[in-house]
């Protein structure tokens, strides 16, 4: 388990934080102090002002000079009334007896405008769903129908007040400011004392937290106990909340300190059945194979051996600030509550489950259940994206679809066509023709590719990766007549290559060194890009023709000695090969043939299927004539 | 012109007396000396009755009435029905009303022409107290208190409410009811001035303790001395009076 050393710059310390997984009982302190619950409302910035008056204007209205239609008014409702007959008319208005009443219970008042609401609410709610004796009085009195109403909801909301129904999430989200935006850290509800509201988590974190330290683990450190039992295993084990910090190969970690820990396993579970020998005892009656005693004798001993550990931990876990456990099932759970004497009691207010899914219980998912509990979740949600769809837009498929995939757009469709032309250019090694089509689409010779590619990021990359030399060189040295920068040999791909590094084979890279040659050292820092010395062109030509008739006289060396071999191998070696001469072919001419087939492809290579033909068709009337020679000749 | 009495060492006044302009309801005590107090005043103008209401002797707490009607609550016997019946004259209808607050003396306050009465009270006795007493009817609290009746002391002159009311409520309902109202106390600083004391358009009757000064706001608000009008009060008297309650 690998914890955050302090950070070390201010600069750096939202990315130090993160970079490393927090751990729930030792967060860093200045993050602590900065946490605020996700969704508080206190991270929020109110847009608007509130309504209400402030303390200052209420003062001032009611050390206002009494007017003399002040008496015409109705404080109760704050109406204005300009006649005596306007008040009194308000003052027998079901708006005006309703805040009176609502004055008596000690409520706000209403506005009429609400009052009105409030009433037509009452009218849809009590439309046939009452008796017919109640149908007449509300039909009559509206209000005393809305003030009843109104008082068993009060009444409802107390009840539901007391029993707080409100989805609880199992992981807690906090922000802070110290933390990238929209950026979250979560921590697991099970860590917190019983009944935590989400409101209260900043404050009560900041007691749960342990200090670091390298003395040796005592058990009065506090400590959990985790423990999981099921299908015969079970595996409890008690850590100390205060990591170990030990120093490997110089970076400062935590280690998990493990007090003590056991685990069992007996044979319980009916293989193939499934279940436990009890439950199938329970429910089909007691079978008599020999099968069903051993596990029968398995189950007792298992949970004797249980009991027995719990007793010998009986002080530890009495001391435990948390008792993780996952207990599923009757049989389960009475091993670890049940017995005369338990040791831990199923009503305990420490007890937790696992709020995630875990594996069979043994000592290293244990080990893994404690590093992911105890691990602060980090999340990075983008608000505004979640905020997308609740914006005015016509269909919720509009916003899904951005944000899964964006369509191209017409922009990316063009770069998309360009790259596929240059690609095309470049296999077939046609320097001038992508220096003509970068200069008439007005593409920069550092020509980024869509889509984008790790290895090869640039045209230069690609160029250089694939072995097209004269590319190279017309990327890097024909900008010049264009008006334009050539290629930017520095660009890196993602694993920090440039383009000489990607370089195939000698020519490619002897090409840079002409470029080198041809723009200039003061162009590129040649030697940290680790471009040999500069040569010129007529050297580079020279020597990759010296290249090239080497190697032609080596592959014609090797065809020679292929065929020789062929040759003197023993005529017809046997009747197999007498076949092969009936065929009017010898072996060494099918090879030769096959020679010539692949010259031609290697010919053909990169051309389009229209050209193919019309070389094909050359070769045959080339052909033709030749034959035509050779009977003219005869 | 406003006196002093007490019935049976009692000075809520209100409480056992009903005072309107057209008839007075006084209840039967031990001695005569509070019924005499009325009939001093009014035996040749309107009839001064004996009653009781439900058997009880609280008359003033239990009815409301005006010039033109008289309410009584649904615990008044047939009897007691029947003797106001032939005591009060024709032309004040009397009325018994099934309502839940049988007090009708508390939560009712009114004149000839308003009345306030209690949030709570039901729309068919709202109606009948309008049809009854002829008055506009106003759901209305002073002060705070629901009890109208016990609250507020009016007449046709003018009103005096719980001390603590303040004076944008007093401005309120002085507009509403279309008289003057002050902010006062009887029988030495009782808040319970509905319930301390009984006053028509030209006589009000308070406890025995009621102080000189209260006397003089009453008899101030209500116009009921020579040359006194309710101005005096609101100027001079209404401070020293009533300042320790704003």
């Amino acid at each position: 388990m690998a914890a955050p050393p302090p950070p070390s710059t201010p600069a750096a310390q939202a990315d130090d934080l993160l970079k490393r997984p927090l751990y729930a009982f030792d967060i860093p302190r200045e993050l602590l102090k900065s946490l605020v619950v996700k969704g508080s409302g206190q991270d929020i910035v109110p847009a608007v002002e509130p309504l209400e008056p402030t303390e200052d204007e209420k003062l001032e209205e009611s050390s206002r000079e009494p007017d003399p239609t002040s008496g015409m008014s109705c404080t109760l409702c704050g109406v204005k009334s300009k006649t005596v007959q306007e008040q009194r008319s308000h003052a027998r208005s079901d708006v005006h007896r309703f805040n009176m009443k609502r004055k008596i219970r000690k409520e706000p008042p209403v506005s009429e405008v609400e009052f009105e609401k409030m009433i037509e609410a009452l009218d849809e709610s009590i439309s046939g769903s009452e008796s017919s004796s109640t149908e007449d009085e509300q039909s009559s009195d509206p209000l005393a129908t809305l003030l009843r109403k109104k008082a068993t909801l009060k009444a409802a909301e107390e009840v539901a007040e007391d029993s707080p129904r409100k989805p609880r999430t199992p992981i807690i989200w906090m922000s802070s400011p110290m933390l990238p935006e929209s950026t979250y850290v979560g921590i697991y509800r099970a860590l917190l004392p019983d009944s935590t509201e989400e409101s209260e988590v900043t404050q009560i974190l900041p007691t749960l937290q342990t200090t670091m330290t390298t003395a040796l683990p005592t058990a009065s450190d506090p400590h959990i106990f985790l423990c999981m039992i099921g299908g015969g295993h079970f595996a409890a084990m008690i850590v100390s909340l205060i990591p170990k910090v030990v120093k490997r190969s110089g970076v400062v970690e935590r280690e998990a300190v493990v007090l003590t820990h056991k685990t069992f396993h007996r044979y319980t579970t009916r293989r193939k059945q499934g279940g436990s020998q009890s439950a199938n005892d329970n429910s089909k009656g007691t079978a008599h194979s020999a099968g069903s005693s051993l596990r029968r004798y398995n189950e007792a001993a298992l949970t004797a051996d249980i009991r027995e550990l719990l007793e010998n931990w009986r002080g530890m876990l009495d001391s435990s600030s948390l008792l993780l456990i996952r207990a599923t099932g009757t049989g389960n759970r009475k091993t670890l509550f049940g017995g005369d004497n338990p040791v831990i009691r199923s009503t305990d207010k420490r007890i937790r489950g696992f709020p995630f899914t875990t594996r069979r219980a043994t000592q290293s998912e244990l080990m893994r259940c404690f590093v992911e509990i105890t691990r602060l979740k980090v999340s990075r949600i983008d608000d505004t994206v979640i905020a997308a769809p609740a914006a005015p837009t016509p269909t919720p498929s509009a916003p899904k679809a951005h944000v899964a995939k964006p369509k191209p757009s017409k922009e990316e469709a063009l770069k998309l066509q360009h790259s596929t032309t240059l690609n095309t250019l470049l296999r077939r090694s046609k320097a001038p023709a992508i220096i003509t089509y970068l200069n008439s689409n007005k593409l920069p010779f550092t020509y980024y590719l869509t889509p984008t590619n790790h290895h090869t990021p640039t045209l230069l990359h690609l160029a250089a990766s694939q072995s097209h030399p004269t590319i190279v060189l017309a990327l890097l040295t024909k900008a010049s007549n264009g008006n334009k920068e050539p290629a930017d040999l520095t660009v890196k791909n993602s694993a920090g290559k440039t383009a000489y590094d990607l370089a195939g084979d000698r020519a490619t890279r002897e090409i840079f060194r002409v470029a080198r040659q041809e723009l200039g050292e003061d162009k590129f820092d040649w030697e940290s890009l680790g471009v040999g010395s500069p040569i010129s062109r007529k050297e580079y030509d020279e020597a990759t023709e010296r290249d090239k008739t080497a190697k032609d006289a080596e592959e014609k060396e090797r065809r020679d000695k292929e065929t020789a071999r062929l040759r003197s191998m023993p005529d017809a070696s046997g009747s197999s090969s007498s076949t092969v001469g009936r065929g009017g072919k010898s072996l060494a001419e099918v090879l030769g043939t096959n020679a010539a087939t692949n010259a031609r492809e290697e010919e053909t290579k990169g051309l389009s299927e229209e050209a193919k033909k019309r070389l094909e068709r050359e070769r045959r009337a080339r052909a033709a004539e030749e034959r035509m020679k050779r009977l003219a000749g005869k | 012109m406003a006196v002093r009495a007490q019935f049976e060492n009692s000075n809520e006044v209100g409480v056992f007396a009903t005072l309107t302009n057209s008839y007075a309801l006084v209840a039967i005590g031990g001695s005569e000396n509070f019924y005499s107090v009325f009939e001093a005043e009014l035996a040749d103008v309107i009839p001064v009755v004996h009653t009781t209401i439900a058997g009880t002797r609280i008359i003033g707490r239990l009815t409301a009435g005006n010039r033109k009607g008289l309410l009584l609550p649904t615990s008044t016997t047939d009897q007691e029905l029947q003797h106001l019946r032939n005591s009060l004259p024709d032309s004040v209808k009397i009325q018994r009303i099934e309502e839940r607050l049988s007090a009708l003396g508390n939560v009712i306050c009114c004149n000839d022409h308003v009345a306030l009465v209690h949030p709570d009270i039901e729309r068919e006795t709202e109606e009948l107290v309008a049809d009854v007493l002829g008055v506009e009817v106003f759901r209305q609290t002073i002060a705070e208190n629901v009890l109208t009746g016990s609250y507020c002391a009016l007449s046709n002159q003018g009103g005096i409410v719980h001390p603590q009311t303040s004076i944008k409520d007093q401005d309120e309902l002085s507009s509403l009811l279309q008289v003057p109202l002050v902010a006062g106390s009887v029988n030495r600083g009782s808040a319970v001035v509905g319930a301390g004391m009984v006053v028509n358009d030209w006589m009000a009757v308070t406890g025995l303790d009621t102080t000189a000064t209260e006397l003089s706001v009453i008899e101030s608000v209500f116009r009921l001395g020579e040359g006194q009008a309710p101005s005096n009060v609101n100027s001079t008297l209404k401070d020293s009076l009533v300042e320790s309650f704003y």
